[in-house]
């Protein structure tokens, strides 16, 4: 063995350019390494110092409730990209199903254009409705081999075209007070939208951590071809997998609507850059294999955040984007394992 | 699986192309709709048919050609100025240039390259709200016929007149604004910002950008409600969408009617929320009289009805009417413009001139 190995270790520092990359990643201090997948959690905790130390108002409940509010849409969009995600794939149909979700919604309860009241049941049919988008999207990809890119961009536009037919392109106003309550209405002081969304959250970590699908998922994500010759059935699990994101944009297009009280084509649109982002920042790595929803809670709730300290520290809007951009770059560049990257693409 | 190429017998090669040429020959005997030559055909080019405004631009064009008895056509950019060039340019070889076209550009630069396609093929146009301010009706007679805008300064002024009344004449009020680049968030903002300059009493506590859209304009709210509570007394939206989104937030919070909103765009949901007290006011474009009016003022001029030559430079590039909605008139206006499709006069062409564009 290499007499200077020994002393290195102690002194990571110093360069050795003696030892190949792997070796030299031992050698880093094995308390930075345990930190990286805290890294999100970290970034979340200092950023909520920094705008509180700017702005102590920050702290107080009732703005923990209007974060705790702005994040639930987001989240429940990033858990159903985050699965997507983890397989290597990505969905870019959020808003043209979440818009779906949306309108079907508002003309199937009560409103002010038709005379339907269909009330929980016209809820469950529009995620219903959405799954089966998603379920779309996953066979298009999986059958018809299109990349996921391409398939899901295809369906944001079938999804927003279909929900400005649906409309004529005006707005549907949502009169039904039961789901107009899931903004509403509150609970132990939080709006139930954000309970609806903290159980998708324990729904999606049970179904990642203990079902065979969750970890298939994980599998094919790190390695599909091993994946496929380990017997587990790839295309199926990713046609779940695009039917589960489905169900979960429609979900959120059900609390949108709640939220804004409306229905229309155009209600996600700008969604997709925050569900990407927040699943990156969030620690899962783009390419598959790594991350998890509760990382994505994280990203989400960082988004958030920043969002709310801005306004709360007048940041000038001519800059808030700037500011928006570098933090997702600082995000990730401290929560990627470069040691282990050897091809970044 | 076979990774060769093996060559087609001729024969083969023969029988196929005759089939495709023979199938090419049969489309092309099949009767399909020709754009008529004698008949005008009227075009509207708006950016979707996905939201409301536009939407009911395009009824009002629907409207004037089902009431002269014309086709009609209904071209979307989607946010894509190239798209939107390559259609007019498409209908204008279609029709031969026999066509009248009321466009409102996606982008200003696209005003140029559409209005020099119309004038080669000798189509009638009107632009409406973007076009560069070198480019102007009256360099292009007679087919470049008229250029409609709305005063963003004057009705952000309004609306931030009526929001300033609706608090008292004092306190401290929040600003929603657009895309900060548009032009329309760009004026609707001066105009707020003169409104300000004669009211020393009320105070601007921040301007936040929400980019027109109602779900940016709820997260901000609510920070806003963190930052500033009580001092908070009204909030002005540079458009219908946003105000909508801060008055969804406000009812999160129990506090739906007790802050005054204002927007403008006079959607459906704003003059409802007008006439509930929430909102303060809104300003109507008539989206109507856009989509019909611009259709019916070119289609004068090719009928020769007037000779644009002719015409003042008020009637060449003006602005035309909003209407401000606030309490007193939101009732009748609802019964007028939204339960019902507004009577628009055709034959009024410059019924709504309130001014030539500033230079």
């Amino acid at each position: 063995m290499d007499p200077e190995v020994g002393r290195q270790s102690s002194n990571s520092g110093v360069s050795t350019p003696a030892l190949r990359e792997p070796e030299r990643a031992k050698l880093r201090p094995r308390s930075l390494r345990r930190l990286r997948p805290f890294a999100p959690f970290v970034a979340l905790v200092v950023l909520s110092l920094l705008v509180g130390a700017l702005n102590p108002r920050f702290f107080e409940f009732n703005n923990v409730v209007r974060i705790a509010n702005s994040a639930a849409i987001p989240l429940v969009l990033a858990l159903g990209e985050t699965f997507v995600i983890i397989l290597g794939s990505v969905d870019l149909s959020v808003e043209g199903v979440l818009a779906v979700g949306a309108v079907v919604i508002s003309l199937l309860v009560r409103n002010d254009s038709n005379a339907n009241a269909l009330g929980w049941t016209g809820a469950a049919l529009a995620i219903a409705i959405c799954a089966g988008i998603g379920c779309l999207s996953g066979l298009i990809h999986v059958q018809l081999r299109i990349p996921s890119f391409m398939a899901t961009l295809g369906i944001w536009f079938v999804g927003v075209g279909m929900a400005t037919l649906a409309l004529g392109g005006s707005t549907v106003r949502v009169l039904d007070t039961n789901i107009r309550s899931l903004a509403l209405t509150r609970l132990l002081e939080f709006p139930l939208a954000v309970w609806v969304a903290l159980s998708a959250l324990g729904l999606a970590w049970v179904f990642e951590r203990f079902t065979r699908i969750g970890r298939y998922v994980y599998a094919i994500g790190g390695g599909e071809d091993l994946a496929v010759l380990s017997g587990i059935p790839v295309k199926r699990v990713k046609v779940v997998i695009f039917t589960l994101a489905g169900a979960l944009y429609g979900l959120a297009g059900l609390l949108s609507a709640a939220q804004l009280g409306m229905g229309n084509a155009l209600i996600g649109s700008g969604r997709l850059f925050f569900t990407i982002t927040a699943v990156v920042v969030g620690g899962s790595a783009l390419t598959g294999g790594e991350g998890g929803v509760l990382n994505t809670f994280i990203g989400v709730l960082i988004i958030a955040v920043l969002a709310n300290g801005m306004v709360l520290l007048g940041i000038s809007p001519y800059v808030q984007q700037a500011v928006q951009g570098l933090l997702i770059i600082v995000a990730v560049a401290l929560s990627i394992d470069r040691a282990r990257l050897k091809i970044v693409k | 699986m076979n990774d060769f190429t093996y060559p087609i017998p001729r024969r083969t090669f023969i029988r196929r192309a005759a089939v495709l040429a023979g199938s090419g020959a049969l489309a092309s005997m099949l009767p399909y709709r020709v754009y008529a030559a004698d008949k005008v055909t009227l075009v509207n080019s708006i950016r979707s048919l996905s939201n409301p405004y536009h939407a009911t631009w395009n009824q009002g064009g629907q409207a004037f050609a089902n009431a002269i008895g014309a086709d009609y056509v209904t071209l979307v950019t989607e946010g894509d100025s190239e798209k939107g060039i390559a259609d007019i340019r498409a209908v204008l070889a279609k029709t031969g240039g026999n066509l009248v076209l009321n466009v409102d550009p996606n982008d200003s630069p696209d005003a140029r390259p559409i209005v020099e396609a119309c004038v080669k093929a000798g189509a009638y146009v009107v632009t409406q709200w973007n076009k560069p301010a070198d480019l102007h009706p009256w360099d292009f007679n007679p087919y470049y016929v008229a250029h409609i805008s709305f005063d963003g300064v004057r009705y952000g002024e309004e609306t931030a007149n009526a929001l300033i009344k609706a608090i008292g004449g004092s306190g401290g009020i929040v600003a929603l604004g657009g895309i900060l680049s548009n032009t329309p968030a760009i004026e609707r903002k001066a105009g707020l910002q003169k409104a300000l300059d004669a009211n020393p009493n009320v105070k601007l506590l921040d301007l936040q950008v929400a980019n027109w859209k109602s779900s940016e304009a709820f997260n901000i709210v609510g920070s806003w409600l963190t930052r500033f509570g009580d001092q908070m007394k009204g909030i002005w939206a540079a458009n219908d969408d946003m105000g909508t989104g801060a008055l969804e937030a406000l009812r999160a919070e129990n506090l739906a009617g007790k802050i005054p909103i204002t927007g403008i765009d006079g959607i459906k949901l704003a003059v409802e929320a007008v006439r509930a007290g929430e909102f303060a006011a809104t300003v109507s474009w008539d989206p109507y009289w856009q989509g019909s009016m611009g259709l019916a003022i070119p289609y004068a001029a090719k009928t020769g009805k007037f000779e644009s030559v002719k015409e003042p430079k008020s009637h060449r590039e003006f602005y035309g009417t909003g209407s401000l909605v606030t309490k007193e008139n939101a009732d009748e206006f609802y019964k007028t413009h939204i339960e019902s499709a507004p009577k628009i006069d055709f034959d009024d062409l410059w019924g709504r001139v309130t001014g030539q564009i500033r230079e």
